[in-house]
């Protein structure tokens, strides 16, 4: 069903803009895009590593700096009080009003996406976590504080992995986040990137390319979303399994 | 029983002894003046009153009395989770301020198994914490997976097993340590009318292998009657020690005897205590 879904959507793409009901300026077939996305594939593919290289650093930063703050402050329940409507507040701030700062500081280059990107993705990741924790059956810590768990041996040995579901869907927005604000980062001030290559193509009114590199980007959250699944399929153990015997 | 026959189990079975360990601890419970208030809503309730309690190395001890009374709460101190307001507890001789699992090895209701890890790495994981060498954990787990009867489910996550399994794992992983001392919680409460029946029979056979000191939480009169060497009675709250009951039913025990006038005398007996103290 959702093949066939996806198939009429890909064949309305095809027939729509040639049959005329959309102008192709705006909406150029499948098949002219994916020309556009041969012919320009050594372009498109440089970009695009370089955006991977800045969403694999921002990605690092935000998921290791947000679940690694997440577990350590979801677990001191006095410094979560305060923490956790702070960060709240600051997620429901649309950060790309100050991405303009962010080029300031950092300049145009790399630097400044990538900063952006992580900020953007660690909210998510850290809330998501620190929700998690608070979630952990407090009948694991108890068996564990009966083996005489040290308190390093209670967070790396029980907390994390037993967050790590809800630390997978945290991963899962805060990573579909990071990708955002890559591209986002990308297409508002940079010198490279896909983002900054559907900008300069969009001023250029070259819409199959704009396009093909919209395909792109939909391309890398799909497979990412792939891999979130296949990280997920791989800990089922974890949530088939319910406490009472 | 003898008392020699029990000192000859203990040290039949006492493997070479944890490395770097002082005196091994034995398995006697000793607990003084025990008492346990605790704040709830600016309420101040007492929760224990004057536990005064020996129990010899070896015994099997059942602990019952109505909900609420704090034998669960008892248990836990016990064990050294829970601090009491006031009193001492030395379990194998050593003053249980804080969890030792070289003394005593804690089995929950619920089984509480790391779902993430298998059988045999449930087993493992208090030794994995005391960073013991991977072969000879491996082999300490496996052994007492065998004693519980479960050679063949190493790789079973817990989702995979019934809840008497799991309830195996948890006793073979309060065992692995080799504590003298075994201290269960309402173990079976979760499981149906046979499995409880059989696992009661099974941790009878543990026992009888192992020489251990078990103190066991039960609601189940017909439990604490067809398991116990002596049976502790306690108040409702402020929970009180208000009878204690030598259980004279020969060993081993069967179910046959669970129909014998001598049972239910004891089950009548413990149930005439406890009568007077459920407040409805």
């Amino acid at each position: 069903m959702r093949r066939l879904l996806g198939l009429a959507l890909l064949i309305l793409w095809e027939v729509l803009p040639r049959a005329g009901f959309i102008p192709s300026l705006f909406l150029p077939p499948l098949t002219e895009t994916l020309r556009a996305l041969v012919a320009g594939g050594g372009e498109y593919l440089r970009h695009l590593l370089l955006s991977l290289y800045a969403i694999g650093l921002s990605m690092l930063a935000a998921c290791g700096i947000g679940i690694g703050a997440g577990l350590l402050i979801g677990s001191i329940a006095p410094v979560r009080r305060v923490v956790q409507p702070l960060a709240s507040g600051l997620y429901a701030v649309p950060l790309v009003i100050l991405y303009p700062l962010f080029t300031a500081w950092f300049g145009i280059g790399p630097q400044s996406k990538i900063v952006f990107a992580s900020i953007y993705g660690l909210l998510p990741c850290f809330l998501g976590t620190v929700a998690g924790v608070q979630t952990i059956d407090r009948q694991y810590v108890t068996v564990a504080r009966s083996m005489k768990a040290s308190r390093w041996q209670m967070v790396s040995r029980v907390l994390l992995p037993a967050a790590i579901p809800t630390v997978l869907s945290a991963f899962r927005v805060g990573g579909a986040l990071v990708i955002v604000g890559i591209v986002v980062a990308e297409m508002l001030t940079s010198t490279e990137g896909i983002g900054y290559l559907i900008t300069r193509y969009r001023t250029l009114l070259e819409s199959p390319r704009v396009s093909a590199g919209i395909l792109v980007v939909v391309a890398l959250v799909v497979a990412f979303d792939s891999l979130v699944r296949l990280l997920e399929r791989r800990t089922r153990h974890w949530r088939l399994s319910t406490r009472s015997a | 029983m003898t008392s020699l026959a029990i000192l000859e189990k203990e040290t039949a079975l006492k493997p070479t002894g944890a490395a770097g360990q002082t005196a091994p601890a034995t398995g006697s419970v000793q607990v003084r003046d025990l008492e346990h208030t605790y704040d709830a809503s600016g309420r101040t309730t007492k929760a224990l009153e004057g536990i005064q309690l020996d129990i010899a190395p070896g015994r099997f001890v059942v602990i019952v009395g109505p909900s609420g009374c704090g034998k669960s709460s008892l248990l836990m101190m016990m064990t050294g989770l829970l601090r009491p307001s006031s009193g001492t507890i030395l379990c194998g001789g050593r003053p249980m301020t804080e969890p030792d699992p070289d003394v005593v090895g804690v089995v929950f209701q619920e089984a509480s198994l790391y779902p993430w890890l298998t059988a045999q790495d449930n087993v493992e994981f208090p030794l994995s914490l005391r960073r013991m060498p991977k072969a000879e954990r491996a082999k300490r787990a496996r052994d007492r997976l065998a004693l519980v009867g479960l050679n063949g489910f190493e790789d079973r996550y817990p989702h995979e097993l019934s809840g008497g399994m799991k309830q195996r794992v948890s006793i073979a992983r309060g065992l692995v340590q080799d504590p003298p001392i075994l201290m269960l919680d309402e173990p079976f409460a979760a499981l149906d009318e046979q499995t409880r029946i059989s696992m009661g029979d099974e941790l009878l056979r543990i026992w009888e292998r192992t020489g251990k000191t078990v103190i066991f939480v039960t609601h189940s009169l017909t439990e604490a009657a067809y398991l116990a060497d002596e049976i502790i009675v306690m108040s409702a709250r402020p929970g009180r020690i208000i009878d204690r009951i030598e259980v004279d039913l020969p060993r081993p025990r069967t179910y046959e005897m669970m129909s014998t006038p001598r049972f239910a005398e004891l089950r009548e007996r413990i149930w005439s205590q406890i009568r007077t103290q459920v407040v409805e």
